[in-house]
């Protein structure tokens, strides 16, 4: 006797949902290989060093309001848009990194539930998630890196007087902290970076950017920081600025954001090399660590708005290369229509003006004196 | 007849696409070009709005006893034709005027700098009762049997007459507190012949930010002055000026359990160009550096090596 033949239907994994007055609606949940999470959990590491041992600047509080608020609105947003319950992986990542850059003057390190400055943070959450979710001029992804141009608003907007970076250095130069900090960066340069495959982007910037400053630093500028009596010239301006884990942190994090950043290999290399010219050029003139530090930041608000022109010419390099003919708009039409769209117009505002108003600091004697000390409890940095 | 006329149907045009200028967008191009204006502080608007990086700038003191009524500049102050400063020191009292009398009166204006922070009125009165109070305001910021004497306070600005009202004499000292940066000239027994610099360094940081030249004289009468040149500490009401046998202190731990420092004077100022008596019992040749204490916090400020 033979076992009777079965026919088995595989029941289908149950996709997670929640009713709500009598609505089925989806929920996703976090995916562990979502690269957004690697980099969360770098970005907590580095918080949690931060909090503990490198004196950072910043409260609990802070980084929890932020986070909360960016998650909330993310998850808000993407609810009305797509009618799902999405975890809000991107909007934690950019509330995380927002309030790992950002300070509210006067925030004391170890005060860890103080809301000093708590509307700062939350206006560039706020920024963020607009940016996200409101400009998006082309094929319908926003332009933008949500927490970059949300960090540059609120520093420019808010000014010198309220808010500064994170300072570029954490502390000694081989120090136990920092040598551990950095470890964490270079790991996690490497975790992130691979399954994107940003690391010839990364380098392309790290090189471009590691020799025009070397070249600044033998013409002789400097700059002024809150941290170091006196100016800082000669190898330690080269130091300062390209070894930094603050710079690092903008490298391996932040522009390599590949929703942001081109998709094709040419393109982001192009994109590495644009954004390290554009930030070299910004920092030129700068004195002080509150411009470098916005020269880098706006660098990257600015290159983000060149990635559809980035991509637009790698397209027709590689049309050339196959012998066909890109099926385009002619230039002029294109133009046309494009400054016909609010989003396209607002985009073209922030692109510019966050490089031009980075250079209004050039010579601004208060932040010199700010970065000096000379400000008393006026201005604690 | 009727002219009815029938048309045909006209082929309808799809409609032409909105225009994506609606007032919500609109208003959200403004708003943006309106946070950029803000953030290139366009006219100083964010200077306006949200804050400036540092104080307005202000005319700078002159010396310990206002003159005109307020800060003045001297040769001492910065360079510039205005002598002003974004600086900030400690609030201290700058003296204002002596007022005498006997029995009750109304005296005459007495000039409060605008900028100063409060008044305070450092009296005596022998006899009977003695009430003060300001022009602006009733209630009066002195009320005493006599004799005593006392301080009393008040926030009035600008012009101030004050009515006195007392049964025998008395005497009021007034003080303004003003949290400007003083430049005092170089005292004259510093320039004058058989005057010499025996020591000078420049403040370096150490748990505070400190700037400035200390400059050490001999005077022709054989004490010693030392001076402060463009001169800032971060603000605090209790700090000391010593004189360190150390040759450097780098840390509050070495300056404390060093070698004994000698007190030179308490620092009311903390921004300009200070003179100070060298105490006559302190030998200065034992000593290679000037550190800035502050005792309540048992912190060392600022130190300059002396050379």
């Amino acid at each position: 006797m033979t076992s009777p033949s079965t026919t088995t239907t595989v029941a289908e994994k149950p996709k997670p949902h929640v009713r709500i007055r009598g609505k089925d609606i989806p929920v996703v949940l976090p995916n562990r290989r979502d690269p957004r999470l690697r980099l969360s959990a770098i970005i907590f590491t580095l918080q949690f060093l931060g909090q503990s041992v490198l004196g950072f600047k910043l409260s609990i509080a802070q980084i929890l309001v932020t986070i909360l608020v960016c998650g909330l609105a993310e998850g808000v947003m993407t609810y009305r848009s797509a009618h799902m319950l999405v975890w809000p992986a991107s909007g934690i990542l950019t509330g995380n990194s927002i309030s790992f850059i950002l300070r509210a003057s006067g925030t004391k390190h170890g005060d860890w539930w103080s809301l000093r400055g708590i509307q700062f943070f939350v206006l560039a959450a706020v920024v963020s998630l607009l940016a996200k979710h409101l400009i998006r001029p082309w094929r319908g992804k926003h332009l933008f890196n949500p927490s970059n141009i949300g960090i540059v608003a609120t520093l420019l907007i808010i000014g010198p007087a309220r808010v500064f970076p994170q300072y570029l250095w954490w502390g000694r130069y081989g120090s136990g902290p920092v040598l551990a900090a950095m470890a964490v960066i270079l790991f996690g340069g490497y975790w992130v970076l691979k399954p994107v495959r940003m690391h010839a982007m990364v380098t392309a910037f790290l090189a471009t950017f590691a020799v025009v400053v070397g070249i600044y630093a033998l013409a002789g500028r400097n700059f002024v920081a809150i941290w170091h009596q006196g100016p800082i010239s000669g190898m330690s301006y080269w130091v300062d600025i390209v070894c930094s884990p603050e710079l690092l942190i903008f490298v391996f994090f932040m522009i390599s954001d590949p929703q942001t950043a081109p998709k094709s290999p040419r393109g982001r290399l192009m994109f590495g090399v644009g954004t390290a010219l554009v930030a070299a050029a910004l920092l030129l003139p700068q004195s002080t660590e509150f411009g470098i530090k916005l020269s880098l930041l706006s660098s990257l608000t600015f290159t983000c708005a060149l990635v559809p022109f980035i991509e637009g010419a790698v397209a027709r390099r590689q049309a050339r290369a196959a012998g066909t003919t890109p099926a385009t708009m002619p230039a002029r039409r294109r133009l046309t229509a494009a400054v016909l769209t609010p989003t396209v117009v607002a985009a073209a505002i922030i692109a510019l003006a966050a490089p031009i108003d980075t250079s209004t600091l050039i010579g601004n004697k208060g932040v010199v004196n700010i970065e000096r000390g000379l400000t008393g409890s006026r201005n604690p940095q | 007849m009727t002219d009815t006329l029938i048309r045909p149907p006209v082929p309808s045009e799809p409609p032409p696409p909105p225009s994506p200028w609606r007032p919500g967008p609109v208003l959200a191009v403004i708003g943006v070009l309106v946070a950029a204006l803000l953030g290139g502080n366009f006219l100083g608007w964010r200077d306006r709005f949200i804050g400036a990086p540092t104080a307005a700038p202000v005319a700078v003191a002159s010396g310990r006893q206002a003159t005109d009524g307020g800060a003045t500049a001297t040769s001492a102050a910065p360079s510039g034709a205005t002598a002003k400063s974004v600086l900030r020191s400690n609030p201290w009292w700058q003296g204002v005027t002596t007022l005498q009398g006997t029995g009750s009166t109304t005296t005459a204006p007495v000039a409060i700098d605008p900028s100063a922070l409060q008044f305070r009125a450092t009296w005596t009165c022998q006899t009977g009762h003695l009430t003060v109070a300001s022009n602006s305001r009733p209630r009066p910021f002195v009320d005493s049997s006599c004799p005593s004497n006392n301080v009393g306070y008040g926030v009035d600005k600008g012009s101030v007459t004050l009515k006195v009202t007392a049964d025998g004499p008395w005497t009021i000292k007034i003080d303004q507190q003003i949290d400007v940066p003083l430049y005092e000239p170089p005292l004259p027994a510093m320039t004058s012949p058989g005057a010499s610099v025996v020591a000078k360094g420049d403040f370096y940081r150490v748990d505070q930010v400190g700037q400035g030249t200390v400059t050490i004289y001999r005077l022709p009468s054989g004490t010693y002055a030392l001076r402060l040149d463009d001169f800032f500490v971060t603000p605090n009401s209790d700090l000391e000026i010593r004189l360190s046998p150390l040759d450097a202190p780098k840390s509050t731990d070495q300056f404390a359990n060093g070698p004994q420092s000698a007190l030179v004077k308490s620092l009311d100022v903390t921004a300009g160009a200070l003179n100070f008596d060298i105490p006559p019992e302190v030998n200065v040749r034992q000593y290679h550096s000037v550190v800035l204490w502050c005792e309540v916090q048992h912190s060392a400020y600022a130190a300059a090596s002396l050379s």
